[in-house]
């Protein structure tokens, strides 16, 4: 039965609506930890990324046979196993692909767990789920695992843009087959929420706010009515939704007053604010642990040294923070100096050092990459980098060779 | 009980849960009948209530303070309103400890210790004695006296260092941090406790706590809670380290009780059977067969009563054992369970009290919401692994149904209105019957004589104009003063009104439920509110006997507080302190304070030569410490310039006394040659600006020095132009000029890194000039850049508008001498 499951999920991942997704997973990995790099292929072939229910299938189908509580209509696990799923923590003894098997279940999210407990409650209640916080706290993550988790399914997803219509929400029609054939139901393109509400599923609306209000508003009947009417056929049927279906939107707090929530929106949503991770050894554990993750992914053989790491965690957190740890006030970049962000520094860190270096990552690989991370939509950011370098970097450089380095390396890059 | 983890079943624990449960129902089944309690439960406030309704003893003994035993009646009055607090002081007179001098500032201030114990009308305390009243049972505290735990002084012996004992101020020894906070912190630093709290997953004692007991257990039997919450504290108590019990005084508090409760029967000729005994959980397991005798309580003045008390009181105590983090919350889940109702019917009331508060506030919440929150706190607790949501549950249930982002920005409000729901407003009130303290009385004797009594009436601020030359208005501020000095809050003087004047205040006065008990505090310190203010005094000068700045604000302080005595011992208590104090900010502080004594002298007709002696006295020694400061840490240069501008605006200001300008001159000039600080020699260049020892050009002079040196050197620039600009007023209204000229050097001069290192203290220093410094400044830079007409020009701009300005008017001025050329060539 559990191999049964892992088999419909993975055939489910070919219906994903919006290729765009993968793209917002991937940059908002921050905060999470990922996936085993020996699953690498899925039955369609090999790929660059799995979804999580793919991915984790093991975890998964391990905590579907200890599961000892209910759930609720049409999840496929209890709300504490997905709560299990999500902060790890346990080793269970399951049956996979006919062997009895050891299945330790991983942490995928590293923070509050009270943010996670809170957000698998709203998804079993009548309110849809939002989670807001910076670019690169791992919203996008979290809303992977969930989804994986609750129902099997992570790739009905609407990626919104400025761009998203109305049709992306609810449907379209096959323009060709309905100037022959007229309006039918066999006619009609469904979307993400309409296959979502069909199979009692959950649909994952990334960067909600970047849609216009309207649009948004397309949201409101399907929340509230739990229905989705075609008014173009004969009869106007309504769509219902199966149990089990929700919402789960994410959107960026810096996108705070560009397209506001509607008040009849905000209403059916729970906010789940997710912080940037509070302390820096466990700041400094993610990146370490996602960095050699990826870097296993893309078949990287570079080596990134602990106090390199650590320079690069101490380099965002003061800058994130306007502070040095000495007491030196410092200007913050406008852009968001996200964990995330951190990561895909010492990814890039690590690509350089490998193709054009000796394989191993020096803070001169980590100076040449920082200005990229640092000024993305205003050049006086680089001012905020510079101002770093002479009033913290210099000083420590004095003292240490790693700080010299990557002083001496910002210097030339700030130049050109 | 959480059906996540059982407590028998705590994974890790080194213990024999059999063999513990066998050695707690022994202790249960023995007499006197034991109820162990945590303070504040209204569950077992429920369960111990009808325990002894149903058990009818003969006496009931309460951990309680035994000092305070002819105070239950008073407690039980129906005029009695809890939350009210039972208030223990004393105060060693005698000296019998030996601990004045020695734990105390000076041997003429006595050794004092004080306590507060209290009481909900959900403590289960409370609803014993309530629960003993009603099947006619005698009752008595057992509790040690907290002040049989001060122990004497013993004299060093021989080489022996003398020991250090702590000094027991009153403000310091609120009771319910002393009394209860140990037996619960052994419980929640015990082996058994952590581990239970790591697996299951509890982020605070009381989301533990209300977990574990509060939720479903009202309806349990109460023989079944008993026994769990026994063996719950026994685990705490098997698994914390003997050491660290022996540690606090556990132990001392724990021979009186054996000691007391044996004694009670003895008196009575009772059975053990016929006696029900209450005290907290972690007490329950004490040894009985403890051959030590606890302390004797030493002789001494003590005073208890019993005092109102505030739920918000209460709260603020929130982390201590005998504290209550929502003592509301509980009081409704009290009153809920008292009229029938379920949990359900506590959550959905609290939800909409929290929506009640927050509508207040004007956040759109609406019923929809409420109903949400109850959902999902009840969701929430059961995917924790509660029946039934607990306080932590709702409020998180709150803030994801209702805070629509980050609950630090946008959930402000929302918070706040949590808090007020949790912690509630109730105030208690005390029967008359119980005696007023002699310094209760006089508080309120002086309130209605001074005619405060209508100010304090009203829940609002009360604003009082004074006036100290009418005979009440002396008095009314005298009185104020005394209480702002003793920390009684009842009102506070506006800074502001208060400048410039000795004669004329502005006070803010409201009532508020802490000034009672504030009062009642400082009965330790003296019977009236004038004796208590001079004790504090005494206290505060034995401590500051060795700082010319504490001494004369302590002098100072005593003046506005009408306390004479002092006045006439001013020169023998500040001039030892100035003669002895070396160091230059506490000398410059206790110049500024004599200046002010100076006028205070003069309008009460004191003897000012005496003030002027000291004044002299502390100038000099404020002058001679000046080198001092040349080497000052950054961290003091703050308060190291504040004190050098004291000192130089009583060199400029205008006083009867004279200071010798030229000293204070000698001691600047030679600190700033001596200092390696660019910051400190600017300000003290800028000083010698001020004193017209040098000018302008002088200062100019210094910057454009730094402006052709080393890279290095100039690096420090910017802290030099701050420091001057940190002091300097006339000197930039006549050297402007210069100044302008020497800094536009320093900038054409640096390279951007050195620029980017001297920007923020540049910044820092023209952020400092205000009104028409900054206009004398702008106009200046406007000229050097070129405005011609700046004679005419009103410039109140920002220097970069200025020079921007000075661009325009150069453009213009080159088009106009282009058109006139062109106008007379074509002409």
């Amino acid at each position: 039965m559990a191999t049964k499951k892992t088999s419909k999920s993975t055939k489910k991942s070919g219906t994903k609506a919006s290729p765009d997704a993968e793209v917002g997973t991937e940059q908002e990995a921050g905060a999470g930890a990922s996936e085993p790099a020996s699953e690498g292929a899925s039955s369609d072939g090999e790929v660059l990324r799995q979804p999580a229910e793919v991915a984790h299938a093991d975890q998964l189908e391990a905590l579907r046979q200890n599961e000892s509580d209910t759930a609720p209509a049409s999840w496929w696990l209890s709300p504490r196993s997905v709560l299990t799923y999500i902060v790890g923590g346990k080793t269970l003894t399951a049956t996979i692909r006919g062997k009895q098997t050891e299945v330790e279940i991983t942490r995928k999210f590293f923070g509050d767990d009270t943010v996670v407990e809170r957000a698998i409650v709203t998804l079993a209640s009548e309110r849809a789920l939002l989670l807001v916080g910076e670019p690169g706290t791992g919203k996008s993550w979290l809303s992977e695992h969930l989804a994986a988790a609750i129902c099997g399914n992570s790739c009905l997803t609407i990626q919104g843009t400025a761009g998203t219509t109305e049709e992306h929400i609810k449907y379209s029609w096959n323009v060709a087959r309905v100037i022959a054939e007229g309006y039918t139901l066999a006619n009609l393109v469904p979307s993400p929420t309409m296959n979502a509400m069909r199979s009692g599923a959950l649909l994952r609306f990334e960067e909600i706010t970047r849609c216009v209000p309207d649009v948004q508003d397309a949201l409101v009947s399907v929340l509230s009515d739990k229905a989705i009417a075609v008014p173009e056929l004969p009869s106007s049927p309504l769509i219902w939704a199966k149990p089990g279906f929700n919402v789960i939107a994410t959107a960026n707090s810096r996108d705070q007053g560009v397209n506001e929530l509607s008040a009849a929106l905000k209403r059916r949503f729970n906010y789940v604010h997710i912080p940037i991770i509070g302390d820096q050894r466990t700041e400094q554990s993610v990146v370490r642990q996602r960095t050699s993750e990826l870097m296993q992914r893309y078949g990287l053989q570079a080596k990134v040294a602990p106090p390199v790491l650590d320079l690069l965690t101490t380099v965002f957190r003061e800058l994130r923070q306007g502070k040095s740890k000495e007491g030196i006030g410092l200007k913050q970049p406008g852009t968001t100096m996200s964990t995330a962000e951190a990561i895909g520094c010492a990814l890039d860190a690590a690509l350089h050092a490998r193709y054009f270096g000796d394989g191993t990552v020096r803070p001169a690989d980590i100076a040449r990459n920082l200005t990229g991370s640092v000024v993305k939509e205003d050049l006086g950011d680089l001012a905020s980098l510079r101002e770093y370098a002479t009033l913290v970097g210099k000083k420590r450089g004095a003292k240490d060779p790693v700080w010299k380095e990557l002083c001496d390396a910002l210097e030339v890059a700030l130049r050109q | 009980m959480s059906d996540r983890v059982e407590l028998s079943r705590v994974p890790g624990l080194p213990l024999d849960w059999s063999a513990l449960q066998a050695r707690v129902q022994q202790v249960l089944d023995a007499g006197p009948y034991w109820f162990p309690v945590r303070h504040h439960s209204p569950t077992v406030a429920l369960h111990v209530g009808a325990a002894i309704r149903a058990r009818r003893p003969r006496l009931v003994l309460i951990e309680g303070p035994s000092e305070a035993s002819h105070l239950i009646a008073h407690l039980l009055d129906r005029k009695t309103r809890p939350p009210v607090a039972i208030y223990s002081s004393y105060r060693d007179d005698a000296n019998v400890l030996g601990l004045a001098g020695v734990a105390t500032p000076s041997p003429d201030v006595p050794v004092r210790s004080s306590v507060w114990y209290p009481l909900l009308p959900y403590s289960p305390e409370l609803e014993a004695m309530l629960a003993a009243q009603e099947v006619g049972a005698e009752l008595a505290f057992i509790d040690l006296p907290h002040h049989a735990l001060m122990k004497p002084h013993r004299p060093p012996e021989n080489d022996e260092p003398e020991p250090r004992v702590e000094a027991v101020a009153p403000s310091e020894s609120a009771g319910e941090a002393t009394h209860e906070r140990g037996s619960e912190g052994h419980i929640e630093r015990s082996e058994f406790y952590q581990r239970l709290a790591a697996a299951a997953g509890f982020r605070t004692f009381d989301e533990a706590w209300d977990g574990l007991f509060e939720v479903g257990g009202q309806a349990r039997d109460t023989e079944d809670f008993r026994r769990d919450m026994a063996c719950f504290c026994a685990a705490a108590r098997a698994t914390t380290d003997p050491a660290r019990i022996a540690s606090d005084d556990t132990l001392p508090r724990e021979r009186f009780m054996l000691r007391e409760i044996r004694r009670h029967l003895s008196e009575r000729e009772l059975a053990p059977e016929q006696a029900v005994v209450v005290t907290g959980g972690f007490h329950m397991l004490l040894d009985r067969d403890d051959p030590e005798l606890p302390p004797e309580p030493p002789p001494g003045t003590l005073n208890t009563t019993i005092v109102p008390y505030s739920y918000y009181r209460v709260a603020e105590r929130s982390g201590y054992a005998a504290g209550n983090r929502a003592p509301a919350f509980y009081q409704l889940q009290w009153d809920t369970r008292q009229r029938g109702g379920d949990h359900q019917d506590l959550v959905i009331e609290h939800v909409t009290r929290v929506m009640r508060q927050g509508r207040k506030k004007g956040s759109a919440l609406s019923s929809a919401d409420a109903i949400a929150v109850t959902q999902h706190a009840s969701m929430l607790g059961r995917l924790r692994g509660r029946s039934e949501p607990v306080l932590d549950d709702i409020e998180d249930a709150l803030i994801t149904c209702c805070c629509k982002g980050d609950p630090a920005e946008v959930g402000q409000d929302l918070q706040a209105a949590m808090r007020e729901a949790a912690v509630g407003s109730r105030v208690g009130k005390v029967t008359r019957a119980v005696g007023m303290l002699p310094i209760v009385a006089d508080f309120q004797a002086q309130i209605s004589d001074l005619e405060l009594g209508e100010a304090l009436q009203r829940d609002r601020n009360f604003v009082l104009s004074l006036d100290r030359k009418q005979p009440l208005d002396a008095r009314r501020s005298a009185f104020l003063h005394r209480l702002c000095y003793l920390g009684v809050p009842l009102g506070s003087l506006d800074p502001e009104a208060v400048r410039g004047t000795i004669h004329r205040e502005t006070w803010t006065l409201r009532w508020s439920p802490s000034i009672d008990p504030a009062v009642v505090e400082r009965s330790a310190l003296g019977d009236t509110i004038e004796s208590a203010a001079a004790a504090k005094l005494e206290e505060d000068l034995a401590h500051a006997q060795l700082s010319a700045g504490a001494t004369t604000a302590r002098v100072l302080d005593a003046l506005r507080m009408e306390l004479p005595d002092f006045a006439t011992r001013l020169h023998d208590v500040c001039g030892p302190a100035i003669d002895a104090d070396p160091r230059f900010v506490s000398l410059a502080h206790g110049l500024t304070s004599l200046l002010v004594i100076d006028r205070h002298a003069a309008f009460r007709g004191l003897r000012r030569d005496v003030v002027a002696d000291l004044v002299v006295r502390c100038y000099g020694r404020a002058s001679f410490a000046i080198p001092d400061i040349a080497s000052v840490p950054p961290e003091e240069e703050r308060e190291a310039v504040d004190g050098l501008q004291a000192v130089a605006e009583a060199v400029l200001g205008e006083h009867e006394v004279a200071l010798d300008r030229d000293l204070f001159a000698a001691y600047v000039s030679s600190a700033a040659a001596q200092t390696s600080s660019m910051f400190m020699r600017g300000v003290l260049l800028g000083l010698l600006a001020e004193l017209r020892v040098i000018d302008g050009a002088v200062l100019a002079a210094e910057i454009s020095g730094l402006a052709r040196g080393a890279e290095t050197a100039m690096v420090a620039a910017g802290d030099l132009v701050r420091g001057i600009l940190e002091v300097s007023r006339a000197s930039l209204m006549l050297g402007a000029d210069a100044i302008v000229e020497a800094i536009d050097e320093l900038l054409r001069a640096s390279s951007w890194e050195i620029f980017l290192v001297m920007l923020p203290s540049l910044r820092a220093a023209f952020e400092k000039l205000r009104g028409a410094d900054l206009g004398v400044m702008c106009d200046r830079v406007a000229v050097r850049y070129g405005l011609r007409e700046v004679e005419e020009l009103d410039l109140s701009l920002t220097v970069g508008a200025a020079a921007l300005m000075a661009e325009v008017d150069q453009r213009v001025a080159q088009i106009m001498e282009g058109f006139m050329q062109g106008f007379s060539e074509g002409r």
